[in-house]
């Protein structure tokens, strides 16, 4: 019995021992603690380092790693701006996260002498998903868009087709599929978000207010059913991503996919035959007169407003998102720069070959989901609902009330979702 | 083998007492309290602020996102709750993954049970092979399952199992269905291995007189096997049932809810971590435990004495 | 006795069934390991390439850089620490609900079951808030506190149905030869609950082996107390839209090899157990 007790008397003191060595740092005075994802191309660790170096020892950047997936993220984001965690200096935000975070209290706004360089020659749509109340709250970093990937050699006449319809037309002729997502999941937002902006339509007109005109979002949940119930649905739609979306058009199988330009350097190292067929253009139109609305994504970075380092913070930024650095994350990992200027820099051409113009129309036309608004997660969950699945998605009347049910419920942020 | 009574010491020592309890007894009662000690406040210590803290949440409108608008909400939030007919969907979904998942894994588990303790050779190799579906990560199994039925990168949909192009999570009934083997196929071997304690309990030379009085091995299975498994069934039924009930890690990886597959505990998930609703979500909460200790009474009544700790007191 | 050629065949054809159904997808597993990110999505069991890249990515940078090592390291230990605590003190607590008398009993157990069956989501925010307090978030100590609540009472049912097993009357007579309660159990109970004992042990180590909600709540990086499936949540495909398949597969393979090598040497020790339980009159 007692050499039971000291047993375990012992262990407990290991343990304790153990978990003195497995404390985390807070880091000095100067280290300024940097909660993003890890971008696999490792642009933003570079620039950071650099930025570090040049700041002649005022500041050093020290990244605190989050998990891949954007809810994964915003979860622990979530959880330690709750608690008002003073390790939190410089957070990569996704761009819909902006609306809740600062009606939370959570974000430090960008001050007077950094709103300048911050929003300088940036595209208007992306300096919108970065203002809170007409106040500019984060400071965007790097940007990204959905294009048009489709087969050169299998469109008629080279160019794909403007419209949605279209498309889905010359896909069924030929028995090729469309890629696109379609999951339960934020994606599928993206999705239904551009095909109402791009008829015409909004979702809210201001944080609480549900507009979803009836015409256009009506055309809209057309075109989605469509998608979801014609020959050239692929079969795991509905529970289709970015990542199924690109295996999907990998294979051949396929002849259009919207998608980031991720799939473009993928598309060259794992299916050199397709991507020697592949072209992109601007996001495909609902109706042939009205311009489409691409969806916008990116990362903006925002300072906590619990941090002790604010001043160092901004000047961080400041260097982060120079014409250099943008450039360095864009070479890295394929993310395109905020800045509309950089598109004509040769070697931003030579990332984008071929492309980058069409990039650049992409972002400037782009259609941003509505993240001013505070209840964003609501509105998402809501819109998912009243969409998803595709496959069984119902006649525009009818889909169109659910749609609008849902979105109003989630203004209100009422009931359960 | 609770059938033969021990001789009550401890009781007989103390009915003959009027007054007070004698010293064995009251040095018994004292060394309980001390070996029982650790272990509860371990478990009290660590778990009284949280549940404490999520009951009072449950009673208060708390929205993270919206700071400002904190205050008292009596039981506001379980009237959204209980009014709302996602919530008894949802309900009605865990309750079908929860009965049809254990009813499954009893009867394989029982099997898989008396093969480890009857089998004549290979028990090592059971034994092994069987503890490690229990042994993988809850979530890389989900995920493996997923990847083999998902259309676009699964193999399932070129074999025999299904012949045409069959989109697995498209539909609420297909998508249970993999949901439901994934949990079966990682829970199992607890049941097993649950099953198989109890099973060694049992005498041998029971069987043995069974088998002289010409009982075949379905008789001798239902009436001698069973029977005195009863605890053990007892103690595995509850545990798996209960746990089965909170069935979160599959079906977040798997479909996300969709196709109206969720669970109570991802639609808690859902209110808590994707809404910040904290009320809404503590009171989701609350109401999961509520049903989760209704089922553990539910056992203990309709076992009766089996489970262990209602008995002689 | 005969073992006629029926009989042998009705066992191999079950067990080979049983561990077929146990391992396959294990052995799915085995194979998205092996697949390249290009051939991830083909469709095929048996992969049209086979490379090892997945896992050489693992282990790449040694502790310090690797994804996966020091992850792994931490699990083993946080595994073993934690369960090892949690029989003795469960077997403390089994014993005394077992075989002594004592008001509370139900109490103890019933509300030992009830904390363990709160949904985890609600715990883990106050958790998080409590442990950065106590200055014990990303620690050892800080998962394993509540991997112990958590698994105690699964503990203490299994060792309380198995400690009500034995024969009551083996303690009366070392009572009666003069032993205390405690050499009692030390001598006489021990030996005989060591099956019992190894059984929750293994269902112990498991539960803390597997679990993913605390372990990505409560740390945060590899060099504090982060377990491999918070580490799998952190694996970077190629791109933010890639998941790493391949990468989270081979981690998985590895991470249950310690599992069979585990269980494999227990085993013999349950073999023996059990069956000497079994033969007892």
């Amino acid at each position: 019995m007692l050499s039971r007790v000291s047993l375990a008397a012992v262990l407990v003191a290991l343990a304790v021992a153990l978990s003195a060595c497995g404390g985390s740092s807070g880091g000095g005075s100067k280290t300024l603690n940097f909660y993003i994802f890890n971008e696999p191309g490792g642009g933003p660790q570079k620039v950071a380092q650099e930025c570090s170096k040049q700041s002649g020892g005022k500041y050093d950047i020290e990244f605190k790693f989050l998990p891949n997936q954007a809810d994964a993220q915003r979860e622990q984001l979530v959880r330690r701006l709750g608690a008002e965690d003073e390790s939190v200096d410089l957070i990569g935000m996704d761009v819909i996260w902006t609306g809740e975070f600062a009606n939370a209290g959570w974000l430090e706004p960008v001050p007077e002498d950094v709103v300048g360089p911050a929003s300088s020659k940036v595209f208007q749509s992306v300096l919108n998903t970065a203002k809170f109340e007409d106040r500019l709250m984060v400071v965007p970093i790097w940007s990204n868009t959905q294009l048009l990937w489709y087969r050169k050699d299998k469109v008629p006449g080279g160019k794909p087709p403007a419209t949605w319809d279209q498309m889905i037309d010359v896909a069924e002729k030929q028995n090729l599929k469309i890629n696109i997502q379609a999951n339960r999941y934020e994606g599928l937002v993206v999705l239904a978000n551009a095909m109402i902006l791009s008829a015409g339509g909004k979702i809210v007109n201001g944080p609480t207010e549900v507009a979803l005109p009836e015409e256009p979002t009506k055309r809209a949940l057309e075109v989605m059913r469509r998608l979801g119930t014609s020959k050239a649905a692929p079969t795991g739609i509905d529970t289709s991503n970015e990542d199924t979306a690109r295996l999907g058009f990998e294979t051949g199988d396929s002849i259009f996919m919207v998608n980031y330009p991720f799939v473009y350097t993928s598309a060259k190292e794992n299916a050199p035959k397709i991507f020697k067929e592949m072209g992109a253009a601007v996001y495909p139109r609902v109706d042939a007169d009205k311009e489409p609305k691409p969806p916008l994504g990116g990362i903006n970075i925002g300072v906590s407003k619990f941090s002790k380092k604010k001043d160092l913070a901004f000047e961080a930024i400041r260097c982060m998102i120079k014409a250099e650095n943008q450039v360095t994350i864009a070479k890295m990992g394929g993310l395109p720069p905020v800045r509309e200027d950089l598109y004509d820099d040769p070697e931003v051409q030579k990332i984008y070959p071929g492309f980058a113009d069409v990039l650049r129309e992409s972002i400037d036309k782009a259609g941003p989901r509505p993240s001013e608004s505070p209840a964003y997660t609501d509105l998402s969950l809501g819109i998912q609902r009243g969409v998803h699945p595709l496959t069984k998605l119902g006649a525009p009347d009818e889909a169109y009330d659910k749609l609008h049910d849902y979105v109003e419920q989630a203004v209100k942020r009422e009931g359960l979702l | 083998m609770s059938t033969a009574a021990p001789p009550q010491v401890g009781a007989a020592a103390e009915k003959p007492q009027k007054v007070g309890l004698t010293e064995r007894a009251r040095a018994e009662r004292k060394l309980a309290w001390m070996l029982c000690a650790p272990a509860v406040l371990m478990m009290v210590l660590v778990t009284a602020y949280p549940i404490g803290y999520a009951l009072w949440l449950s009673l208060q409108k708390k929205d993270l996102r919206f700071p400002d608008e904190t205050g008292f909400a009596g039981l506001d939030n379980y009237a959204t709750v209980l009014g709302s007919g996602l919530w008894w969907k949802v309900v009605g979904n865990t309750v079908f993954i929860t009965v049809v998942s254990v009813i499954i894994e009893l009867i394989l588990g029982m099997i898989i049970a008396l093969v480890m303790h009857r089998a004549i050779f290979g028990r090592g190799a059971v034994r092994t092979s069987v503890l490690i579906p229990y042994g993988i990560v809850t979530v890389v199994a989900a995920f493996a399952w997923f990847y083999a039925f998902d259309p676009g990168t699964g193999f399932v949909n070129d074999t025999f199992l299904s012949p045409d192009d069959k989109a697995w999570f498209g539909g609420r009934g297909s998508a249970l269905t993999v949901i439901i083997l994934a949990e079966v196929w990682k829970t199992t071997p607890f049941m097993a291995l649950l099953l198989l304690a109890g099973l060694t309990t049992i005498d041998e030379g029971l069987y043995e007189a069974a088998r002289v009085d010409g009982a075949s091995a379905w008789q001798r299975f239902t009436r001698i096997t069973l029977p005195l498994m009863k605890p053990a069934i007892a103690v595995a039924l509850l545990f798996r049932t209960l746990d089965a009930f909170r069935v979160f890690d599959s079906i977040f990886v798997m479909t996300r809810g969709a196709q109206d597959t969720q669970s109570v505990s991802i639609l808690g998930y859902d209110q808590l971590i994707s809404r910040l609703n904290l009320g809404l979500g503590s009171a989701v909460s609350v109401l999961i435990f509520i049903m989760v200790l209704a089922i553990a009474f539910l056992f203990v009544k309709g076992f009766g004495a089996s489970v262990p700790g209602q008995e002689d007191s | 006795m005969k073992r006629g050629t029926r009989e042998y065949t009705i066992w191999s054809v079950g067990i080979f069934a049983i561990v077929i159904a146990a391992l396959f997808p294990v052995f799915w597993l085995v194979m998205l390991s092996f697949k390249t990110p290009a051939t991830v999505g083909d469709g095929r069991l048996w992969p049209k390439e086979f490379t090892l890249d997945n896992y050489d990515a693992l282990f790449t940078g040694g502790l310090d850089k690797s994804p996966f090592l020091q992850p792994l390291i931490n699990s083993i230990l946080i595994a073993l620490i934690a369960t090892t605590i949690a029989i003795v003190l469960a077997s403390f607590t089994a014993y005394a609900i077992a075989r002594l008398s004592f008001p509370g009993k139900s109490l103890v157990l019933g509300g030992s079951l009830a904390i363990a069956m709160f949904p985890p989501i609600s715990v883990v925010g106050p958790l998080f808030d409590m442990w950065r307090a106590l200055h014990i978030y990303d620690t050892y100590i800080g998962l394993i506190i509540p991997y112990l609540t958590f698994a105690l009472p699964l503990a203490i049912y299994t060792l309380v149905a198995f400690f009500r097993e034995i024969p009551w009357e083996l303690e009366q007579a070392a009572a009666v030869d003069g032993a205390t309660p405690m050499q009692a159990f030390r001598k006489v109970i021990i030996p005989l609950a060591a099956p019992g004992m190894f059984t929750a042990a293994i269902l112990v180590f498991i539960f803390c082996w597997n679990d993913f909600l605390f372990a990505i709540t409560l740390t945060s990086s590899k060099e504090g107390a982060q377990t491999v499936p918070a580490a799998l949540a952190f694996f970077t495909g190629e791109s933010q839209f890639t998941a790493p398949t391949g990468n989270i597969a081979a981690a998985a393979v590895l991470v249950t090899i310690p599992i069979i090598l585990f269980v494999l040497f227990f085993q013999r020790r349950i073999v023996a157990g059990l069956t000497a339980g079994a033969v007892k009159g």
